[in-house]
């Protein structure tokens, strides 16, 4: 069993779960129109809000409308890709071990974490997705910013960067279902703080800053992203980023298998 | 070389216990009262590669538990277990390949799809290329006798059917080990035997290692030639089920038909009346008095017809459960 | 548990009697079961409190923002209502229709419904029982808050509080009627819980979640404060924090929206029952 095959059976696996789960979803074709209008409600609320701080010609912790605007693009971006990848799996891991399906999952030669992780595509966010990158370009063309490549390239990075931080704290959240029963209401928190992603992170008060920088990285999913592709990121946060993505991703990990002690009772 | 072994096996758990009232709420919020239980206590048995092994006990005996350490699921607080060469608890990729677990009323099928999907999935899970899978598929779908089910989303499939494609995915990577949880559970008498005759047809073909947890004495009888008794955590019997009788029922059941009724005072003395119902009359008498009181009935009592027979397995069975204990003879 | 009584009840004088205290007694048992349900999960209690977080984020905001002074609206002014905001929040949250689908799912919902008792009260008792164990969360982040931003204390006069308060539970049986006629259409189909979104977003956006509805163009203010929404939220926090507010159109709003919602929610109640009955539960 060479780390080749090994790498071969997961992504054949990979491509079935996406495959099976695309062909399940269509079933529901109602859905599609559903989330198409849920999606651009969300979209026009969001830029209407956003609006109310740029009545006259203002600025927003030193942000333009055009450069927020990017700030929102990718935050409806990092939207799109949770409901996408993160709600589907991380809900149903949820379910999952409240139902004891998480059994079944353990007695799979795959990776738990990987198959509770990439388990699930909804095509439900692509549109999302999709709007978000629209609006980031909008935004980017507006400012009157001109990309190179370098900037373009960082920007990219930096998204990656705040994917896997997504990730991993929804990761996170999910995983502490094994010891807490009810946690509807834990994404609700990570929902609701994270949107204070959609402004820029210099809006907030000195202590919310450093909150959203350190404990809470809310800034290094959409600001430091945005920064970067405006042309406006240090490197330091650029690494900070890095570093903090990389970090999150092995925490997540240390987590899941915590957890997976708590749940086999390895320890008691 | 056995394929599962289990050395002073035990499980214990810790459980918070709640006075019912508001006062016993706030009690229980500021400070949780916590009791070990033992799920399970010192087991030791071996099984053999092919052998058909039923764990026999009473709702909440430990069976469960036990699988679930012989699976991997759950961490042993005491003892050792290997399964085919593995620590289970470790669920390393090649162990789990050679094991599967059912579960009745417990499902791993995509609910909106029809089960060959979830079976490709499960195939490019287990590694299985598509000619092997679907030769795998056809075999399996006609031991099972499963069609045009398969093509059918499993939401509109009857319990039945979709015990039978459940297994089908459980089956599909030809693990060397079953793992059956109360695989019959809610299933009518039809779909009950149709399992049965599945489980030994597949234990004849495939010489794979079966192990059983039911509490329907009739999957048991019909399939498990040796039967792990489990009650209140601990091994009480490591045998055959005739064994087992002999054990625990040193007696025979005597069935009557009256000419009149009798109240049912009239039989004491005799044996312990099982049941009486008109005219019909069920003793259970000790064997080395049973001719003395078969002739005392005949003699006695207006006697129409009378049968000797073996009590029910499942009268034995359950009347330990009631009693708590084994009274040895 | 009913037996035929041994004799037969008296009847006139004594007949209003029984039915209130029996009444009385039943809402007593759901209340303290139901608290003691909530208060099993008391780790993920602190969650629930936290989740209400948006209106304090918002406040940050809009103390620092240019467009907030240009309105003319000072910064204690902001945090005085979007404190208020963030505890009516806490206390006006409905979550019905997921009860309800994880009801159905787990086949619960048919030995409920036979029971006697209507079950729009049971998860009514259930949000009640919650609120009442979020009151000490709700205490204590309300005493950070001052902490934090001491020259925003304040104490509302006792008529605006009590007014405030009212409001505020007004406003919670408005959502709680509106998702509860959601949570009815799942008697006719299993995804009508993602028709909620439909729901809660118009409530971030109009409720005044997001920025006092002063701070709005006209057009979309007089748009929003002909929905409900507003007063599940703008209302009471306005009460209490001692903002500008129209109180009697407030109030007149609201009883025109429980006029509506209470006849369709019995109506989509019975008709929702009957099919569930008809499709064999």
């Amino acid at each position: 069993m060479g780390a080749a095959s090994t790498i071969g059976r997961y992504g054949r696996s990979i491509a079935r779960f996406w495959s099976s789960s695309l062909a399940a979803e269509m079933e529901y074709q109602l859905n599609l129109l559903i989330e198409v209008a849920a999606t651009l409600m969300t979209l026009a609320g969001s830029l209407f809000t956003l609006s109310l701080f740029f009545g006259h010609g203002q600025q927003l912790g030193g942000w333009s409308w055009d450069a927020a605007l990017v700030v929102l693009g990718i935050y409806t971006l990092l939207n799109g890709f949770s409901s996408t990848l993160l709600r589907p799996n991380l809900g149903n891991l949820v379910k999952q071990v409240q139902s004891g399906g998480l059994d079944f999952v353990l007695l799979k030669p795959i990776d738990s974490q990987i198959w509770l992780s990439l388990r699930t595509l909804s095509p439900w966010g692509l549109p999302e997705m999709v709007l978000g990158l629209t609006l980031v370009v909008v935004g980017t063309i507006r400012s009157g910013a001109r990309p190179d490549a370098t900037a373009l390239l960082t920007g990219g990075l930096m998204v990656l960067a705040g994917v896997t931080i997504l990730y991993s704290l929804w990761f996170v959240l999910a995983a502490t279902s094994i010891w807490f029963v009810k946690i509807w209401n834990a994404t609700e928190v990570l929902r609701s703080l994270l949107a204070a992603g959609q402004f820029p992170v210099s809006a907030y008060p000195p202590a919310l800053r450093l909150l959203f920088t350190t404990l809470l990285p809310v800034a290094f999913l959409t600001t430091v992203p945005a920064e970067a592709i405006l042309g406006l990121a240090s490197g330091g946060s650029l690494l900070a980023g890095l570093v903090l993505a990389g970090l999150s991703l092995v925490g997540s990990r240390a987590l899941w298998r915590l957890a997976l002690r708590n749940y086999t009772s390895a320890s008691s | 070389m056995p394929i599962v072994s289990a050395r002073g096996l035990s499980r214990s758990f810790r459980v918070s216990e709640k006075d019912p009232g508001l006062a016993g709420t706030l009690r229980h919020f500021l400070k949780r009262k916590v009791r070990t239980v033992e799920a399970v206590r010192d087991l030791d048995f071996t099984i053999e590669p092919g052998e058909m092994v039923g764990f026999l006990g009473p709702n909440g005996a430990g069976k469960t538990t036990t699988l679930k350490m012989l699976s991997g699921l759950l961490h042993p607080s005491g003892g050792r277990v290997e399964v085919a060469g593995h620590s289970p608890a470790r669920r390393e990729a090649e162990f789990l390949r050679r094991i599967t677990l059912v579960m009745g009323q417990k499902q791993q099928l995509i609910w909106d799809l029809p089960p060959l999907d979830s079976l490709r999935v499960n195939a490019a899970v287990y590694g299985l290329d598509d000619r092997e899978a679907a030769r795998r598929i056809s075999e399996l779908a006609e031991m099972l006798e499963l069609g045009e089910e398969l093509h059918r989303p499993v939401r509109k499939l009857s319990l039945g059917q979709r015990m039978k494609a459940e297994l089908m995915a459980a089956l599909l990577h030809r693990p060397e080990v079953l793992f059956l949880d109360e695989p019959t559970l809610g299933l009518d008498v039809n779909a009950q035997a149709a399992m049965r005759r599945f489980l030994a047809d597949y234990n004849r073909r495939h010489g794979a290692t079966v192990l059983l947890t039911s509490h329907y004495m009739a999957d048991i009888t019909a399939l498990c030639p040796r039967v792990l008794l489990i009650h209140a955590g601990s091994l009480f019997h490591d045998g055959s089920l005739e064994q087992l009788t002999q054990r625990l029922a040193p007696r025979r059941e005597v069935r009557l038909e009256l000419a009149d009724t009798l109240p049912a005072s009239a039989f004491s003395g005799y044996g312990e009346l099982e049941s009486c119902s008109g005219r019909d009359v069920r003793l259970l008498v000790d064997r080395d008095r049973l001719t003395t009181v078969v002739g005392r009935l005949l003699a006695d009592l207006p006697v129409l017809d009378l049968e000797v027979r073996d009590p029910p397995v499942e009268d034995i069975i359950g009347r330990l459960f009631r009693q708590g204990s084994i009274e040895q003879p | 548990m009913s037996q035929l009584p041994s004799r037969p009840l008296p009847c006139g004088r004594n007949r209003g009697r029984p039915a209130l205290a029996s009444a009385l007694r039943i809402a007593r048992a759901l209340f303290i079961s139901q608290y003691a349900l909530m208060l099993e999960f008391r780790a993920e209690i602190l969650l629930w409190a936290l989740s209400g977080v948006l209106p304090l984020l918002m406040f940050s905001l809009w103390s620092g923002a240019p467009a907030g002074a240009a309105a003319g609206i000072s910064p204690e002014a902001f945090a005085r209502y979007f404190l208020a905001a963030f505890v009516v929040r806490q206390f006006t949250v409905v979550w019905v229709v997921y009860a309800f689908e994880e009801d159905n799912l787990l086949g619960r919902l048919s030995p409920l419904l036979l029971q006697p008792l209507p079950l729009v009260w049971r998860y009514a008792a259930a949000h009640l029982a919650e609120q009442a164990t979020r009151l000490p969360f709700v205490v204590v982040m309300v005493a950070l808050f001052f902490l934090a931003v001491p020259d925003a204390v304040w104490i509302p006069s006792p008529a605006r509080l009590l007014l405030a308060l009212l409001a505020a539970h007004l406003g919670f049986w408005l959502n709680f009627l509106l998702q509860h006629a959601i949570t009815m259409l799942c008697f006719w189909s299993e995804r009508a819980s993602a028709l909620e979104r439909f729901l809660f977003m118009p409530y971030i956006f109009l409720s005044g979640m997001l920025a006092p509805l002063d701070l709005y163009p006209e057009a979309v203010r007089r748009f929003a404060l002909l929905t409900p929404f507003p007063s599940m939220l703008y209302l009471p926090a306005q009460l209490a924090s001692g903002g500008p507010i129209d109180a009697l159109a407030g109030f007149r709003t609201v009883a025109v929206w429980l006029a509506v919602l209470i006849p369709l929610n019995l109506l989509l109640w019975r008709a929702g029952v009957r099919r569930y009955a008809a499709m064999g539960g």
